[in-house]
């Protein structure tokens, strides 16, 4: 369940985002990272429909790598990655 | 970059004079371990060890207990993320024994995916009580924390069983046998809280820590810090996370833990009380506390109340005194389809983890 997943930020309104990770797109709340500037092309790491942090593009890509392996390895799990 | 074959070779020329045992504390590094195979490609004198990384694991029999009865008897709708639906209570056979079986009995149970979520069903159905049941460690009760800041509707309460990570591994350094020799601390929880956390497991007991992300390739470089922090007599700790878990975490993400809720001794499912181990809401969100605002069915004089299912070894699993596998009930009695204890229905439960992983044997002893 501590298991952030990072997203890229495609439109922000208020506290906001609409967020995508390999073409699914979730709302995401930034309200965490109200302090920071986040920006439509930024990545973010999203645990349970919160932004907890701003990351690199190169990071996300590489945790996206992980979780397509641990998914093809395990099958979903019982939460949804939101 | 190093890869993850770098790593391994690094590993292994290590001279090792005696067996390591490194704990983990979070389940989804448990999970990346065990279904990379690190386990298998480490020398035989590495042990990796998972250790209290299941906050569902830990969640009170009571607190389960609780919400069932909140959705059977006060009619409440029922909310919780959904690996707390399967987690099994101990009543006398035939009776309710879990959140999706007071479902299947007519309760309005509803899987969430996010604390957002629960707003918005309190919002959806103002005449109707709303109970978030809330188990998770830092990472997972920040937000909770932040959607409380943010203003919750006044039909929404929260029962709470958030945990903190750390004061398990505090306990167990300070037991007579901690059981490991190095610490992979959790990399999401720092990255909310701050990898400075973790600096009392170097200070105050000498043992080596590092943080780890999840990839295979950072957890390795962090079993190699750590085993080489060991051969070499140094202690620090490490950080192999750093491009997510910065120095100091996420501080409005801390603001807003410390604003609403606050740190109390808390009862671990099988363990007993940790100090200063949980979060509980403050007297100004009082409001939303579920645990003041309805009628306390956890009738404590119940059969095993409290406590794991009978012949479930799960809280010896959580604190890494026993390997999922060498639980008798493992794979025969107990697996995913029909899991005796909640280590088989979470996640991030060693037990799920390990039997989704391909593990069928049962474990080597010592
Ligand atoms: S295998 Fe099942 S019964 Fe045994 S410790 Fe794990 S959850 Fe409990």
């Amino acid at each position: 369940m501590c298991l952030a997943i990072p997203m890229r930020v495609e439109s922000v309104e208020g506290h906001l985002a609409r967020c995508q990770a390999k073409g699914v797109f979730r709302d995401v709340s930034l309200f965490m990272l109200q302090d920071e500037p986040v920006a439509v092309g930024d990545y973010v790491m999203v645990h349970v429909g919160y932004a907890i942090q701003k990351v690199a593009e190169a990071e996300a890509r590489s945790a996206w790598e992980l979780y397509d392996q641990l998914l093809a390895a395990n099958g979903p799990g019982d939460s949804p990655p939101s | 970059m190093t890869t993850a074959r770098d790593w391994l070779d690094r590993i292994r020329a290590l001279k090792l004079d005696r067996p390591v045992k490194i704990m983990n504390v979070c389940g989804g590094h448990e999970r990346s371990i065990t279904s990379a195979g690190l386990r298998g490609a480490l020398p035989e004198a590495i042990r990796l060890i998972p250790g209290p990384g299941c906050p569902v694991c830990v969640c009170p029999e009571e607190d389960v207990y609780q919400a069932m009865q909140l959705a059977l008897q006060d009619r409440v709708i029922l909310v919780a993320f959904g690996d707390m639906l399967r987690v099994p209570v101990n009543v006398p056979k035939g009776e309710v024994r879990s959140l999706v079986e007071a479902q299947a009995a007519g309760a309005d149970v509803r899987p969430i995916a996010s604390p957002t979520e629960a707003r918005r069903i309190a919002l959806e159905n103002p005449d109707r009580p709303v109970v978030f049941f809330a188990a998770g460690f830092e990472t997972t009760t920040a937000p909770v924390a932040a959607m409380l800041a943010e203003g919750a509707p006044s039909n929404l309460y929260i029962l709470l069983s958030g945990r903190l990570t750390w004061p398990a591994v505090a306990m167990l350094l300070e037991s007579e046998a901690p059981g490991f020799d190095a610490l992979v601390a959790p990399g999401h929880v720092s990255t909310v809280m701050g990898p400075e956390e973790w600096r009392f497991v170097v200070e105050a007991h000498g043992l080596p820590a590092a943080v780890a992300g999840f990839t295979p390739e950072s957890l390795l470089a962090a079993f190699w810090s750590v085993l080489r922090q060991i051969g070499s007599g140094a202690r620090f700790l490490d950080n192999c996370y750093p491009e997510v878990a910065r120095p100091g975490g996420n501080k409005t993400a801390q603001r807003m833990l410390d604003t609403t809720l606050e740190v109390v001794d808390a009862n671990w499912r099988g363990i007993g009380v940790i100090p200063k181990s949980g979060y509980a809401l403050r007297p100004a969100y009082a409001a939303h506390d579920a645990r003041l605002h309805f009628p306390d069915h956890s009738a404590p004089g119940r059969r095993r109340a409290g406590e794991m299912p009978p012949g479930c070894d799960c809280a010896r699993v959580v604190l890494g005194k026993l390997m999922p596998s060498e639980c008798r009930l493992y794979g025969r009695a107990c697996t995913p389809r029909t899991p005796v204890g909640p280590c088989m229905v979470s996640d991030e439960g060693a037990c799920r983890i390990w039997w989704s992983g391909g593990v069928r044997e049962p474990a080597k002893a010592d």
